[in-house]
């Protein structure tokens, strides 16, 4: 089985973030693998080592992504392609998607596997327009991946109304969950290795598309602004006697706030 | 005048609140409506779907409908918005929302915005706005396409008291079942459980709850208010509770009239699931806890002895 793993490079969340003219303001942000991602990789290896399978990942755009991909080879990943090209900086899904058909038509994969979503815009469309463009079957917010045989997987996904288990015909895209796995920390000797791994590094034209093809000049949506996040403000606070402000508290759910 | 095509959110033959809220929003923005439904024995909902302010209800009503297939579903919902002349699909947050829509999208060749708490159009120009970065910064997106297909996050738009609509029902044909992703059986949650999602009350427990007993001292309550009851990352982690009982960003997204927020030191990930809440409670021994920043109203002391004075009181209010 050949199975290909997407990985984004996004902000760290844990960081506090500032918006000025309407952008996010650069300074101080640091940058790691999408945690969704950080999965997909994992449920990839995982494969590998249960059932036998070759491991690819491919990113798109972030720059230099070096880091974040041996991070991926010392998981267990074995091949990496990092699609980098100016064009792709206002990409909205639709374009990613693009691309990663054009990845995908390259390799004969008999799995995607991708993040249901990446943390810097929680979109969560990438995966399942992919598979659209590619007319395979797809399953998003998969919990459990198991291979019945050379064609066919089993996946479970969380639904609205408990866990739905899906019997999939391979080729086939699934995006996963961050409760499906705990991605393993890479360990000395991996990291050693994936050192002298190379990164195969292309941009659009090497990929053998253009920017026209994929939609680059022409998003289907653009962000116009960032703006800062209209949070809650802080309300009463009250300490003390615990039976007194309970009671208190109580008194101004009911009969202030109306929600009891 | 724009044209709307709310998807119906209906569970275990209940129309739920999303639907007339979305409706009630593109009444709002002068739009022309209808609603699709898709399912198993759902034609006697044609009523209620009107009440909720649709002007056509599409119905695809079909035995093979009946478990959630997000293929045929999307089948239907493109049938319908093509038959209907849509501009804008609105989803209610639901997964199978999530999993519908981008289908829809690229199927129709149409922009796609997923999480979107408000719509702006000024002539042919249509905006968003959504959150992003764990609710850390929100965006204005703009659609380039006349075409937009979006999932409206919960609590977004409000219901219209006294909305109305007309019934008028178009039948569509259930397509064939997606032979290569076969639904073969859906495991429920437990039978009896108040949804998160739904619930007017949600009462969440996180790492101060400390073990079973305390998860079991804070479900009484909940019990006691027919509340849903919810769980931080860490007590899904530490296996005290089940995973689609997670609040956040990388669980359930809720926005109940009551949050309760119990032993949770309020985690980045965990307030961009509630904080669209109409009134946050939150009840932690540390004063410094980030839950506080965002409750309106906040007790400091020991849950142990503060749940308990909770439902005494709560109770006399009741009675």
């Amino acid at each position: 089985m050949k199975i290909l793993t997407t990985v984004k490079k996004v902000v760290d969340v844990e960081l506090t973030m500032h918006v000025k003219d309407g952008a996010i303001v650069e300074d101080g942000l640091q940058y790691v693998i999408n945690a969704w991602d950080e999965n997909a990789v994992e449920a990839s290896v995982q494969l590998k080592e249960n059932n036998g399978a070759e491991t690819t990942l491919v990113s798109i755009g972030g720059g230099d992504n070096t880091d974040m991909i041996r991070r991926c080879y010392a998981m267990g990943i074995e091949n990496g392609i990092h699609i980098d090209d100016p064009a792709l900086d206002k990409a909205d899904s639709s374009i990613f998607a693009k691309v990663l058909q054009k990845v995908y038509e390259k390799g004969d994969y008999d799995l995607v596997i991708t993040g249901k979503q990446a943390q810097d815009t929680d979109s969560g469309q990438t995966g399942i327009i992919l598979a659209e463009y590619l007319g395979l079957p797809c399953v998003s917010n998969v919990i459990a991946i198991e291979v019945m045989d050379d064609q066919h997987i089993k996946v479970s996904r969380s639904g609205d109304a408990g866990a739905e288990i899906v019997e999939l015909e391979l080729p086939a895209v699934v995006t996963v969950d961050v409760s499906i796995n705990e991605p393993r920390l890479p360990q000395m000797r991996g990291i050693m290795m994936a050192k002298k791994k190379t990164i195969d590094v292309m941009d659009l034209a090497a990929l053998g598309t253009s920017h026209d093809e994929v939609g680059a000049a022409t998003p289907k949506s653009e962000i116009a602004e960032f703006m800062t996040s209209k949070l809650r403000k802080a309300g009463q606070k009250f300490e003390g006697d615990a039976a007194e402000i309970t009671a208190q508290v109580v008194d101004l759910l009911a009969n202030e706030a109306k929600v009891l | 005048m724009a044209k709307v095509l709310v998807i119906a959110d209906i569970k275990q033959g209940v129309l739920k609140s999303s639907t007339v809220e979305l409706l009630s929003k593109a009444k709002a923005i002068g739009a022309e409506t209808a609603v699709v439904a898709v399912g198993s024995n759902i034609e006697f909902l044609t009523p209620d779907l009107a009440n909720a302010g649709s002007d056509t209800q599409y119905i695809a009503d079909d035995p093979s409908l009946e478990l959630f297939s997000a293929g045929p579903y999307a089948l239907c919902v493109v049938d319908a918005a093509k038959q209907f002349g849509a501009d804008l699909i609105w989803f209610g947050f639901s997964e199978s929302g999530k999993a519908v829509a981008p289908r829809v999208a690229a199927q129709m060749d149409a922009a796609c915005a997923t999480e979107i708490t408000d719509v702006e159009l000024s002539g042919d120009q249509v905006e968003v706005i959504r959150p992003a970065i764990t609710n850390k910064v929100m965006q204005r997106v703009k659609v380039n396409t006349d075409k937009l297909v979006a999932v409206v996050r919960a609590g977004a738009f409000e219901a219209t008291e006294g909305i109305t609509g007309t019934e008028n029902v178009v039948k569509l044909l259930p397509p064939a079942p997606d032979s290569k992703a076969v639904i073969k059986e859906l495991v429920s949650d437990a039978i009896g459980e108040i949804d998160l999602a739904d619930a007017d009350i949600v009462i969440s427990v996180g790492r101060g709850v400390k073990d079973q007993a305390g998860v079991d001292l804070v479900k009484e309550l909940a019990n006691d208010l027919k509340a849903g009851f919810g769980s931080s990352r860490a007590m899904v982690d530490g296996g005290f509770m089940a995973h689609n009982k997670q609040v956040g960003q990388t669980g359930k997204i809720v926005a109940p009239s009551l949050y309760m927020a119990i032993g949770i030191s309020g985690a980045i990930q965990h307030l961009a699931g509630m904080t669209g809440s109409k009134v946050i409670l939150a009840v932690n021994k540390d004063t410094e806890a980030p839950i506080f920043n965002v409750a309106d109203y906040g007790i400091v002391g020991d849950l142990f002895e503060v749940v308990p004075i909770l439902r005494e009181e709560i109770k006399k209010i009741k009675s």
